[in-house]
């Protein structure tokens, strides 16, 4: 067992599950000095088969450069001039230990104030960050809610762009064909669809994004905080779009503020601050926690 | 647990970070480890979004041409005039150089320069492929690479239409058809191998370092010139002539100009002699792309 390298499709099924298994993990020698990691599982206590994202002892660190423009010039004058470059570069952990095992049907919330990480673990989910420590299992298809209309293409015709966000998703050509009828006809913009994206209202623009983003059936969904905006009538159909989506994902894992929304649609809820976990359980235990501790109750 | 057959994504993920090794062995051993292991994630991400790739070559494609009708036609026209003024400038400049006539030299100049063209425009455009998709990246996950991949594939593309539109007009000049031009797209196969790995370079480089553009643009002007596209390799005494093997982008040009310009087979080493140039480009530049890919999303 202790064979685990980069965990590949097939032997990840049994490898966390066999409980107190230490993974002496090592940074490889292409990412420089070696810094020793040790992973511990928890001996199988649930049911593995639940488990749709599990992080294990997820740490990530940040180096925020204070040299916005980095330039070869500068370095190569440094090297030829034996200066050294200014030491302008901090680092600082942006999650640390985090241990979080997201089991199939949880409504999740991330709360926690500004800085503690939210998004961050959420991107970390999606594979946007990759981690500097620890271990991260996902099952199932993923749809980021992060921002809308990542992949989109101004100069591109509306329907191109459904298929270029579905690729993105991991759809087939075809199978985002067959999904395209149903956008259009929710979104309302069918007499559209061979325009470029640049002619489209914003709202045009970001009804299509969130149909996209919804139609493909995703197992996992991330949301940050992108459902507020548009008229009223949209925001009403949005939201009964999103619960629909949410009653067919497997997790759902949310970053809001609102802590209506939170108590609205999360079973559980997550509070991090300064990139830890400081309390995780039922939605209205935690929040009370959270409310009070953040008002200074 | 298995993979769909389809490239979808609802393959299931473990990744753990950093990447671990087995007990500790030694360094060269952990490296090739280490490496295989990345291989055999980016192949199979290969596979899964072939879509993506797809959809990034078509988009290019279609906002260059399409929606211009000229836009094809300037790709072409630009290259075409440029050849000709370098042709008639040089073949004077240069009398009778290597006894070729005026039409003769701009076939050379042609089968030389195509290639060429094809590599620092790849060059050029994968430099700053990375962050001109910073939308992308910082949105949603994709392997990085394939975006150079994608303006490498956008570019030979472009190349494979152009070297037929000029051969086409080169034709009653002289160029000549014959079975060499069965060769070139193994020709141009192992030229876009080797373009893949500079071009992963060069977008890791600028990156990093955001005027790499600059060096480039002037490294690129100098490689050009050292090449023997505009003379032939005669210009230099017999006894120097070996000089020109020391430019890895030479025995490349030198397969276009045997298979268009004197219409024969190169010998097998020639062939031979790019594909290992290729493959060992490819594989110092996927390891020096590999080896900062984590850290490009946080550069950007």
């Amino acid at each position: 067992m202790p064979t685990s390298n980069l965990q590949t499709n097939a032997d990840a099924a049994d490898s966390p599950a066999r409980g107190d298994v230490r993974i002496d993990a090592r940074e490889p020698k292409l990412h420089g000095p070696v810094v020793r990691h040790i992973a511990e599982f928890p001996a199988a206590g649930r049911s593995r088969d639940e488990a749709v994202v599990r992080l294990q002892n997820i740490g990530l660190k940040f180096t925020s450069y204070h040299d916005s423009h980095p330039s070869l010039k500068r370095a190569l004058l440094n090297l030829v001039l034996r200066r050294s470059a200014p030491a302008t570069n901090k680092t600082f952990w942006a999650l640390q230990g985090i241990d979080l095992t997201i089991r199939q049907g949880e409504r999740v919330a991330l709360v926690g104030t500004n800085g503690a990480g939210k998004s961050t673990l959420l991107k970390v989910i999606a594979r946007i960050y990759e981690p500097t420590v620890g271990r991260l299992t996902t099952r199932g298809r993923i749809a980021p809610m992060i921002e809308m209309g990542a992949g989109f293409h101004p100069e591109l015709t509306g329907r191109r762009n459904i298929q270029l966000n579905g690729a993105l998703m991991g759809m087939s050509r075809a199978e985002m064909t067959a999904r395209e009828p149903a956008i259009w006809d929710w979104t309302g913009l069918a007499e559209f669809a061979d325009l470029p994206l640049k002619y489209y209202s914003s709202g045009m623009f970001q009804r299509l994004a969130f149909a996209i983003a919804t139609e493909v059936e995703p197992e996992i969904l991330l949301v940050d905080e992108s459902l507020n905006a548009g008229d009223a009538s949209f925001v009403d159909k949005a939201k009964r779009r999103i619960l629909d989506v949410f009653d067919k994902a497997k997790a759902v894992i949310v970053v809001s503020h609102d802590l209506g929304i939170v108590s609205e649609l999360c079973t559980r809820t997550v509070w991090l601050d300064h990139g830890r976990i400081v309390a995780d359980g039922p939605t209205p235990e935690i929040l009370d926690r959270y409310v009070r501790a953040v008002t200074g109750g | 647990m298995s993979v769909a057959a389809e490239p979808s994504m609802t393959g299931d993920e473990t990744a753990e970070f950093p990447a671990p090794l087995e007990d500790p062995r030694p360094a060269l051993r952990a490296m090739v480890h280490t490496v295989r292991m990345y291989v055999v994630r980016d192949i199979d991400e290969f596979r899964r979004f072939r879509g993506v790739i797809g959809n990034l070559v078509s988009q290019e494609l279609h906002v260059r041409y399409q929606r211009s009708m000229l836009g094809f036609l300037w790709t072409l026209v630009n290259p075409a005039l440029m050849m000709s003024t370098q042709a008639l400038v040089f073949s004077r400049l240069f009398r009778g150089i290597g006894g070729m006539g005026p039409w003769e030299y701009a076939v050379f100049l042609f089968s030389g320069a195509m290639p060429w063209t094809f590599l620092a425009s790849s060059l050029t455009e994968c430099t700053t492929s990375l962050i001109h998709q910073e939308g992308l990246i910082r949105k949603i996950y994709v392997p990085k690479w394939i975006f150079p991949l994608a303006r490498v594939l956008i570019q030979g593309i472009t190349f494979s239409l152009s070297l037929v539109a000029l051969f086409v007009m080169l034709w009653p000049l002289g160029a000549k058809v014959s079975s060499s031009l069965l060769g070139l797209p193994i020709a141009m196969a192992l030229l876009g191998i080797f373009t893949m790995g500079l071009g992963l370079i060069a977008a890791t480089v600028h990156t990093f370092f955001r005027d790499f553009g600059h060096f480039l643009g002037v490294g690129l002007q100098a490689w050009y010139f050292l090449t023997p596209i505009i003379y032939r390799s005669d210009f230099l005494p017999a006894d120097e002539r070996w000089k020109f093997w020391l430019n890895p982008a030479y025995p490349f040009v030198r397969l276009f100009q045997i298979l268009i310009h004197e219409s024969s087979w190169p010998p097998a080493w020639l062939f031979l002699l790019c594909g290992f140039i290729g493959c060992a480009t490819f594989s110092a530049g996927y390891l020096v792309f590999k080896s900062q890919e984590r850290k490009i999303v946080f550069r950007l």
